[in-house]
């Protein structure tokens, strides 16, 4: 057990997968001698070589394209998107090609990529740094969509991500992460597609995922304060959402709040409120809440916490969940 | 000599009819497979139709400068030897023949006999630049297609399929993973209802916790809330149990919060005092002084739920307890000695000429009786509204000590115990005490066949001092007959 | 003359030698001569070339019949060849079979030269499969419908050869049109890059659709590839010969550690793109006359029958082969079945979905409501 920062928790993991598998190979823009913007890359080049871990052209479709092939190829890619405003170049590739091909070709290909993007706001950064694009992906069949919270969860998620002989979209939380915490390389953790359970409550199902996992653990403090006992479910998953672990606690609580730095319409959240509505309707005490990001693009700096879920916002969305006064009380429909 | 019909396919033109301009052959000649046997126009295009097959011309079924509809047949050709009969079924080999999904009768059929039905099909497809297009409407009127019969769900609930409990259904690919498995609800979920009556039962003080649901996988209905609030008069409303499921959905889990129970101590002590200490002087007086008798009848009350349910529908106060209430009064007026005290001190039986009917209350003090004065001259509606408002003030610990006093004969609701009868011990100083039990149904006699009904017991303890045996049967008789069939109080008043 | 000697080129050039592009055997069948690529075909023999003819012949029977498939409402859609066989087989059958192609959706003559068998050329036409052959058993991928998404797969396919220090090599067709996606530039880039042994093999049919190759690029699109650092070489598609020397002159470079190389076959689409588009809106038929006389199959055939390797009888026996394989081609087609209903589900993932293994399971409980 080691304490890391999340972002060394991936490095390790990346590190790991090399090792072990002479068939992994890391494609991305700077992760050679630069070892990464984040540094998540670091040591690597200069421990596995140039063949290992490549240094490409500034070209994301062609990063996706050519892990295609690799794929082909018999090869596993570990693809880095520098940062989530830039993968919509590589779109193409990631849902015409990425996705289908195992389905296309009846399973005579597999396409056994991960492809690595720092997400989400927070950062005070400049326009497409801070985007939360994994709806479009988790819609798109044919791709497994993970993101995590945690340093422990960084570290497995993404060797079981790599491992795995679907392709993979590992979202990582970038505000998160110079976030410390214990990683046990060899922990065996719970599968990469299952939800977890991070907190205990009765009174409300808090879920989340990613950067907003530690945002909803200390709201969940700040209700204890009103006596409000708030369960709080990080997804990990968002292509199979599972939906047995948050149906359990639904059941149990009969309140759903979902909150995501994602815009809400489309987003995620609708996809859970939806599910949930379905799965759970006779357990449920009143409507799901959603507190998301707002429909607008991401605003610049010095708007961002206008539009980021904070602790307030999370906990009125809390209230109107449990037929408090909120922020909304009195609206109609 | 086999058949071979030939429709007029999509040609990938993107119309959905064309000219047939000129034929190149007639009838009676013999054509080889892919010779051009018409100009078709298209989209300002002339495009020619190959041969489906090597045989005769036997029929032309459009004149040349006819436009056709895309599936309609255009010609038919006899075919030189049986082998050529496996052949197509013609049309547009189209995957959704039929305009419905999934799995179709194409290219492969190979019943000649369908064929000419197939080929005056309605049209099949627009072409588009990248495959068969899209289907065109058949012009027909929608209709589902036909599914076979499915099982009958009761209950009056919307829940009719299990929608969070998945089916396992059983996957036929062989490396295919298990299909899901149905996933237990956890022991400590909450009740099942819908978010609406969840609200009606909290707007009506209905504990859900102690509702069973009559809906489909135990669900608690509108209705099943609604009875439970109207036959309850005590402990925050009950259930008319009629099903008894056992199940874990209704575990006691509060309405307000799954508690943990805490450990209990080994001997609890409190002082006996106040209502309580009260309460048990007067049942041991009652007990060890009244000899106390209790019959028993069990009747049909459906038409009592049908009356109460109707005049309620009308914006008319009125509950069972009060159909039995006044059902008491008309009663104790053919049958005077149940509303009578045996009076020690001064040696007489004192027959009262009112009702002032106790309604037993079970409160978080204890269990009062308070009672409501001239009972029998209040109409329905109105008998109705006194009793809640009793029930009410009984709980809030608000009852009067003068309602508390003067009782005559009194009524107490086994039934949102769930019980069905009991042995009621009389009010000090009344000869008569009527017990109702739970509502169910049953398989009753009705109209000479077996059929559902509501059944309810009545329980009727009186001073043996007071009421004999006969007397006591005639009166539970009598209002037995009343809650069976309301309107035998026409031949009683 | 005996035709197990190779053909060479031993009357002095009857025509200019074309500036334009590679030409090693004119329209009117002329042999050529060319300093440079004459060597990649000198120890082609009579035999092999009517063997390239009878290739030639045969795709162009395919291609036809598969139209009339079409028309006959065997087929949803077809994109047809007619006027680049030249362009494919002669490139094709240079290929080893440890060699990978990444082509578009009309490289049908290219798969028939790679071994993928009759019905499986047609089964994504007739719609009852997304891809109609194991990419693995014939070296070569499901065509891309995705205009030049291909490129950077044969590249990154190119890249893996390298690391696994084996020389095959990875062939990418596409067409004039895809040139304008930035994939293919991507690919470009990142083969010159990674010196990756990847061929570009562009087919420049003078179409994309209805918009001409002047729209898609103002100079000869050979030109492009130098721009990336990657040798480039314009040859006449419609010249068999021709084009396998530019072909294999390619392989050798990347067999030994040259990197990639690029080929414009300048070649006609004399059919239509699809069967469902109309030319006739937007192609002059004064120029697809021209083209016309620029047949690939009429120049070989006329120099084999110059040569005296095409007699009647090989011609006939040639034609009867072409139509033996038509009618085993039709009756692939009619007798493809249709998929069964609940494989839509199959094969989106590599390992379970948990939500997927859901939806199929209910979905298959609905169809069971239904009465057979």
């Amino acid at each position: 057990m080691t304490e890391l920062t999340l972002a060394k928790a991936l490095g390790s993991g990346l590190r790991r997968a090399l090792s072990e598998d002479d068939k992994v190979v890391l494609l991305g823009e700077d992760i050679g001698t630069l070892g990464g913007v984040f540094r998540v890359t670091d040591g690597l080049q200069r421990d596995f070589g140039t063949e290992r871990v490549m240094d490409t052209p500034l070209a994301e479709a062609g990063i996706i394209g050519m892990a295609v092939g690799l794929a082909f190829r018999g090869y596993r890619p570990v693809c880095e998107i520098q940062f989530d405003g830039f993968i919509y170049p590589g779109f193409d590739q990631i849902v015409a090609q990425v996705a289908k091909l195992h389905y296309r070709t009846a399973g005579n290909v597999r396409m056994p990529l991960t492809i690595r993007v720092p997400y989400g706001g927070g950062i005070g950064a400049v326009e497409h740094h801070s985007e939360s694009p994994e709806a479009y992906f988790s819609h798109t069949a044919g791709l497994r969509v993970v993101t995590c919270s945690t340093p422990q969860d960084a570290h497995s998620m993404l060797r079981e991500a790599i491992a795995s002989d679907d392709p993979v979209l590992f979202f990582e939380p970038k505000r998160r992460y110079w976030t410390k915490g214990e990683v046990d390389e060899d922990a065996v953790g719970l599968p990469m597609g299952k939800a977890r359970v991070v907190v205990e409550g009765t009174d409300v199902t808090l879920v989340t995922y990613g950067p907003l996992v530690a945002t909803a653990l200390d709201a969940a403090v700040a209700a204890a304060d009103d006596g409000i006992s708030i369960e709080v479910v990080d997804l990990r998953s968002l292509s199979p959402v599972d939906f047995d672990t948050v149906s359990a606690s639904v059941r149990k609580t009969g309140c759903l709040v979902i909150t995501h730095e994602a815009a809400e319409s489309g987003g995620l959240g609708a996809e859970i409120a939806a599910t949930l509505t379905d799965r759970c309707f006779y357990y449920l005490e009143s409507a799901p809440v959603r507190i998301t990001g707002f429909d607008v693009p991401y605003p610049a700096a010095k708007l961002e916490d206008h539009f980021l879920p904070d602790l307030d916002r999370i906990l009125d969305g809390v209230d109107r969940a449990l037929g408090r006064e909120n922020s909304l009380t009195g609206w109609s429909a | 000599m086999a058949v071979r019909e030939f429709a007029l396919p999509d040609l990938g033109e993107g119309l959905t009819e064309s000219e047939i301009v000129e034929w190149h052959v007639a009838v009676g000649d013999m054509v080889s497979l892919n010779q051009p046997i018409a100009e078709v126009e298209t989209a300002k295009a002339i495009v020619s139709l190959p041969s489906p097959v090597a045989g005769k011309i036997s029929a032309l079924h459009a004149e040349p400068g006819a436009t056709v509809a895309v599936g309609t047949r255009i010609v038919t050709f006899e075919l030189e030897g049986a082998a050529d009969a496996a052949a197509e079924s013609n049309t547009p080999n189209e995957p959704n023949a039929s305009g419905g999904s999934g799995a179709s009768d194409s290219g492969n059929d190979d019943v000649d006999a369908e064929s000419p039905s197939k080929a005056d099909a309605a049209p099949e497809r627009n072409s588009v630049l990248v495959g068969y297009g899209p289907a065109v409407e058949s012009g027909k009127r929608p209709t589902r297609k036909a599914r076979t019969a499915r099982a009958e769900t009761t209950g009056s609930s919307p829940a009719n399929t299990p929608v969070d409990e998945p089916v396992d259904v059983p996957v036929d690919v062989p490396d295919e993973a298990p299909a899901e498995t149905p996933v237990a609800a956890p022991a400590d979920a909450r009740t099942k209802t819908t978010p609406p009556v969840r609200k009606l039962a909290h707007d009506l003080g209905v504990d859900l916790t102690r509702v069973s649901g009559t809906g489909a996988e135990g669900v608690i209905t509108r209705d099943d809330v609604t009875r439970a609030a109207e036959s309850s008069t005590s402990a925050g409303g009950a259930a008319q149990s009629d099903s008894s499921t056992a199940s874990g959905s209704t575990a006691p889990v509060s309405g307000q919060r799954l508690t943990r129970q805490t450990d209990r101590p080994r001997e609890q002590r409190t002082p006996i005092k106040s209502v309580r200490k009260a309460t048990a002087a007067a049942m041991v007086s009652s007990a060890f002084t009244a000899p106390h008798v209790t019959e028993f009848l069990t009747i049909d009350v459906t038409r009592t739920l049908e009356l109460v349910t109707t005049l309620k529908a009308k914006g008319s106060a009125a509950s069972v307890l009060a159909v039995i209430g006044k059902a008491l009064c008309i009663g104790v007026d053919r049958n005077p000695s149940l509303n009578s005290r045996w009076d020690a001190e001064a040696n007489e039986i004192v027959e009262f000429g009112y009702v002032n009917l106790g309604i037993a209350v079970a409160t978080p003090r204890g269990l009062m009786v308070p009672n409501i004065k001239d009972a029998d001259a209040l109409s329905l509606p109105d008998l109705t509204d006194a009793i809640g408002t009793l029930a009410r003030n009984a709980r809030a610990s608000k009852a009067t000590p003068a309602s508390l006093n003067g009782g005559t004969i009194s009524i107490t609701n086994v039934g949102v115990f769930g019980i069905d009868a009991g042995t009621p011990i009389l009010n000090p100083g009344e000869a008569a005490i009527l017990a109702m039990g739970a509502v169910r149904k049953m398989p009753w006699e009705y109209h000479g066949e077996v059929a559902l009904r509501d059944v309810m017991t009545l329980s009727l303890s009186f001073d043996h001092r007071l009421v004999d045996g006969e007397q006591g049967a005639r009166f539970l008789t009598d209002v037995g007959a009343i809650l069976n069939e309301p309107g035998t109080v026409l031949s009683m008043v | 003359m005996s035709t197990t000697v190779p053909v060479k080129a031993e009357k002095p050039v009857a025509k200019k030698q074309n500036p334009e592009f590679v030409q090693l055997l004119d329209p009117d069948g002329n042999r050529l001569s060319d300093d440079v690529y004459d060597q990649w075909v000198s120890d082609v023999t009579g035999d092999q070339l009517a063997s390239l003819y009878e290739d030639l012949i045969i795709v162009r029977r395919i291609d036809t019949e598969a139209t009339a498939l079409q028309r006959q409402g065997e087929l949803g859609l077809w994109p047809p060849l007619f006027g680049q066989e030249a362009a494919q087989v002669g490139s094709a059958r240079t290929l080893r079979p440890d060699d990978f192609v990444f082509s578009s959706y009309r490289e049908n003559a290219v798969a028939y030269c790679r071994g993928v068998k009759l019905p499986d050329l047609v089964r994504v036409w007739r719609g009852t499969v997304a891809s109609g052959w194991d990419p693995f058993s014939v070296g070569m991928a499901t065509p891309a419908v995705i205009i030049g998404a291909q490129t950077l797969h044969a590249t990154g396919y190119a890249v893996g050869c390298m690391k696994d220090g084996v020389d095959s090599v990875a062939v990418a067709y596409f067409g004039d049109g895809a040139t304008s996606e930035g994939d293919v530039s991507e690919a470009m880039i990142f083969a010159a890059s990674f010196n990756a042994p990847v061929i570009f093999f562009c087919q420049n049919n003078q179409w994309a659709i209805s918009e001409p190759v002047g729209l898609q690029a103002q100079r000869p699109i050979a030109d492009r590839a130098p721009g990336f650092g990657i040798p480039s070489i314009r040859v006449d598609g419609n010249d068999v010969l021709a084009v396998m020397a530019a072909t294999r002159s390619a392989l050798d470079r990347a067999r030994n550690g040259g990197g990639p190389t690029f080929i414009e076959a300048v070649t006609y689409r004399r059919g239509p793109h699809t069967t469902s588009d109309d030319p006739s809106r937007y192609v002059d038929p004064v120029v697809a006359k021209e083209w016309e006389a620029r047949d690939p199959i009429m120049r070989v055939e006329a120099y084999l029958r110059s040569e005296g390797v095409l007699t009647d009888e090989l011609a006939a026996s040639i034609q009867g082969r072409a139509d033996q394989v038509a009618a085993e081609f039709r009756e692939g087609c009619i007798s493809l079945e249709n998929p069964e209903p609940l494989s839509v589900f199959d094969n989106v993932y590599a390992t379970e979905h948990s939500g997927l293994t859901r939806q199929k399971s209910q979905y298959k409980a609905y169809l069971e409501g239904f009465e057979k």
